[in-house]
């Protein structure tokens, strides 16, 4: 056991050397600054919650949270959407999350700069098919796997199977369709105003848990406060689109 | 400790984990495994020997760890032909509920499985790179893992057991029927293993005239810009090495039906 460990070790630093080897070759072809991709980036998950449970200061701070993230890493020219719904109150309509990102397509953080031709070398995410709008296209599913759902920073959130503490439950208060909620029962902890009472429904970036492979719309919280969103598995982390 | 959880979490990551910790099937008194996906492959290409043969090699991989008392049927379709009916893989494998080697569910019905209805296929199965296990417990190795250069070359793939071969056998659409007689999509009906002829454009994962093509999808529930299980994209033809070209390797989904 012992002896095995730095074997890894070495075989780890030597991959990671040939893939920077390889990058390496073809720097003359490619831009080398990292801010290039953050550029072209148009989806992301939070790389941290804002810290306050489902208290996330309303659309307004989820928004803001998403813009600050991604401006700091360069991205904060575009303007950015937390995908979340809120529902319906006395004179204030429902708000559905589909309706708040744009039309996409939308690209991930290390999406590379389009060739020559001006074609993209990534495959993005689509609005019908990460929404399932006809029956083929949510049998077929979409893009949206753990390994496209990035943070700003191009990492991967933890999911199951990953080191704890897991970290995939994002929270989105929106059905599988991506539209609000429209019974009475709290879904959205209070709007995202709530770090206590209520519920808040979450998806699962990395498509695994409770049955189901659904990233927007898997199953609800018990409870609204940081502990409640941990004790689910989840940290209050959430999507964030560019709507241009 | 802090070493030993680096393996593990490096372990963890390849996903190598499972396969060195297992040895008998599933959890003592778990509920008995009814889905698998082959450890191993024919390894004649599309050539199964056709449904018969295809069934016969679940049956014996699920005989080798001790599950062969039930009836194992492989998840594929063949098309229909002169005087010969289409068979759906879905009218093939019962009714389920099925449970994967660790006693998991991976669909409750048939409907669950393959997403029959809108508000079913938007929350999709539970088929998933954890749960999609072989026989022996392992998961099958996908996109993100192994990436070597060589992990689409048979040769290499023969004596590697960890490369990339996500890409199961199917021939089947979506929603788990045949396809339509005309176009390949079942390598003949699992009795061919042929390219296609210089010019019938080798590269592509589609179907096309004249073009001998197998229907796949993956366990992993990623690769082809799409997530399915059973219906993502074809293969560049029905040998064994046109199946590996793309990370495939001749595997298949087997259902218990009883």
């Amino acid at each position: 056991m012992k002896n095995i460990i730095p074997w890894i070790l070495i075989g780890s630093c030597v991959a990671l050397t040939a893939t920077d080897e390889a990058f390496a070759q073809n720097a003359s072809r490619n831009p080398t600054s990292d801010t290039i991709p953050s550029s072209l980036m148009t989806f992301f998950v939070t790389s941290e919650p804002i810290g306050n449970g489902g208290n996330l200061g309303g659309l307004a701070g989820a928004d803001a949270h998403c813009q600050s993230l991604a401006a700091a890493v360069g991205a904060g020219g575009k303007t950015w959407r937390a995908y979340l719904s809120t529902q319906a109150r006395p004179g204030q309509p429902a708000v559905n999350a589909r309706d708040r990102i744009g039309k996409g397509p939308w690209f991930h953080s290390t999406a590379r700069i389009p060739d020559y031709l001006n074609r993209r070398l990534d495959r993005p995410i689509i609005q019908s098919q990460i929404h399932g709008d006809t029956l083929e296209e949510a049998q077929r599913g979409s893009n949206l796997t753990k390994e496209f759902a990035l943070t700003e920073k191009g990492r991967l959130a933890n999911g199951i199977g990953d080191p704890l503490p897991t970290r995939h439950d994002l929270l989105t208060g929106s059905q599988p369709d991506g539209r609000a909620f429209t019974d009475n029962a709290d879904h959205t902890c209070n709007n995202w105003t709530s770090n206590n009472k209520g519920s808040a429904q979450v998806g699962h970036s990395d498509r695994v848990g409770n049955g189901n492979m659904s990233w927007n719309s898997s199953h609800a919280t018990t409870g609204c406060s940081q502990e409640d969103l941990i004790s689910w598995g989840g940290v209050g982390l959430f999507y964030c689109f560019a709507v241009d | 400790m802090k070493a030993f959880s680096l393996l593990t979490a490096i372990l963890a990551l390849s996903g190598v984990a499972p396969s060195v910790a297992t040895a008998q099937q599933g959890m003592p008194g778990g509920t008995p495994m009814t889905f698998f996906v082959t450890s191993t492959s024919i390894g004649t290409g599309g050539n199964l020997g056709g449904l018969a043969g295809a069934d016969a090699h679940c049956q014996s991989l699920a005989a080798a760890v001790g599950a062969g008392s039930k009836t194992w049927r492989a998840y594929l379709s063949t098309q229909a032909r002169p005087g010969q009916p289409a068979v759906n893989a879905r009218d093939r494998i019962g009714t389920g509920p099925w449970y994967n080697f660790d006693g998991v569910m991976i669909a409750r019905d048939l409907a669950h499985l393959h997403g029959d209805t809108l508000p079913l296929a938007r929350l999709g199965n539970n088929l998933t790179k954890q749960t999609g296990l072989t026989e022996r417990g392992q998961i099958v190795p996908g996109l993100n893992d192994y990436q070597v250069p060589r992990d689409g070359d048979w040769e290499y793939v023969k004596t590697t057991p960890y490369t990339n071969r996500h890409e199961i056998l199917t021939g089947s659409q979506l929603d788990g029927r045949a396809f339509p007689p005309g176009l390949d999509y079942t390598c003949s009906n699992w009795t061919s293993n042929s390219d296609p002829a210089p010019g019938q454009a080798q590269g592509a994962l589609e179907a096309g005239p004249g073009r001998p093509n197998a229907q796949i999808g993956f366990p992993d529930r990623n690769g082809g810009g799409n997530g399915s299980w059973n219906s993502s994209h074809g293969t560049t033809g029905c040998s064994q090495t046109a199946l590996v070209r793309t990370h495939g390797v001749g595997k298949l989904y087997c259902f218990a039906i009883n």
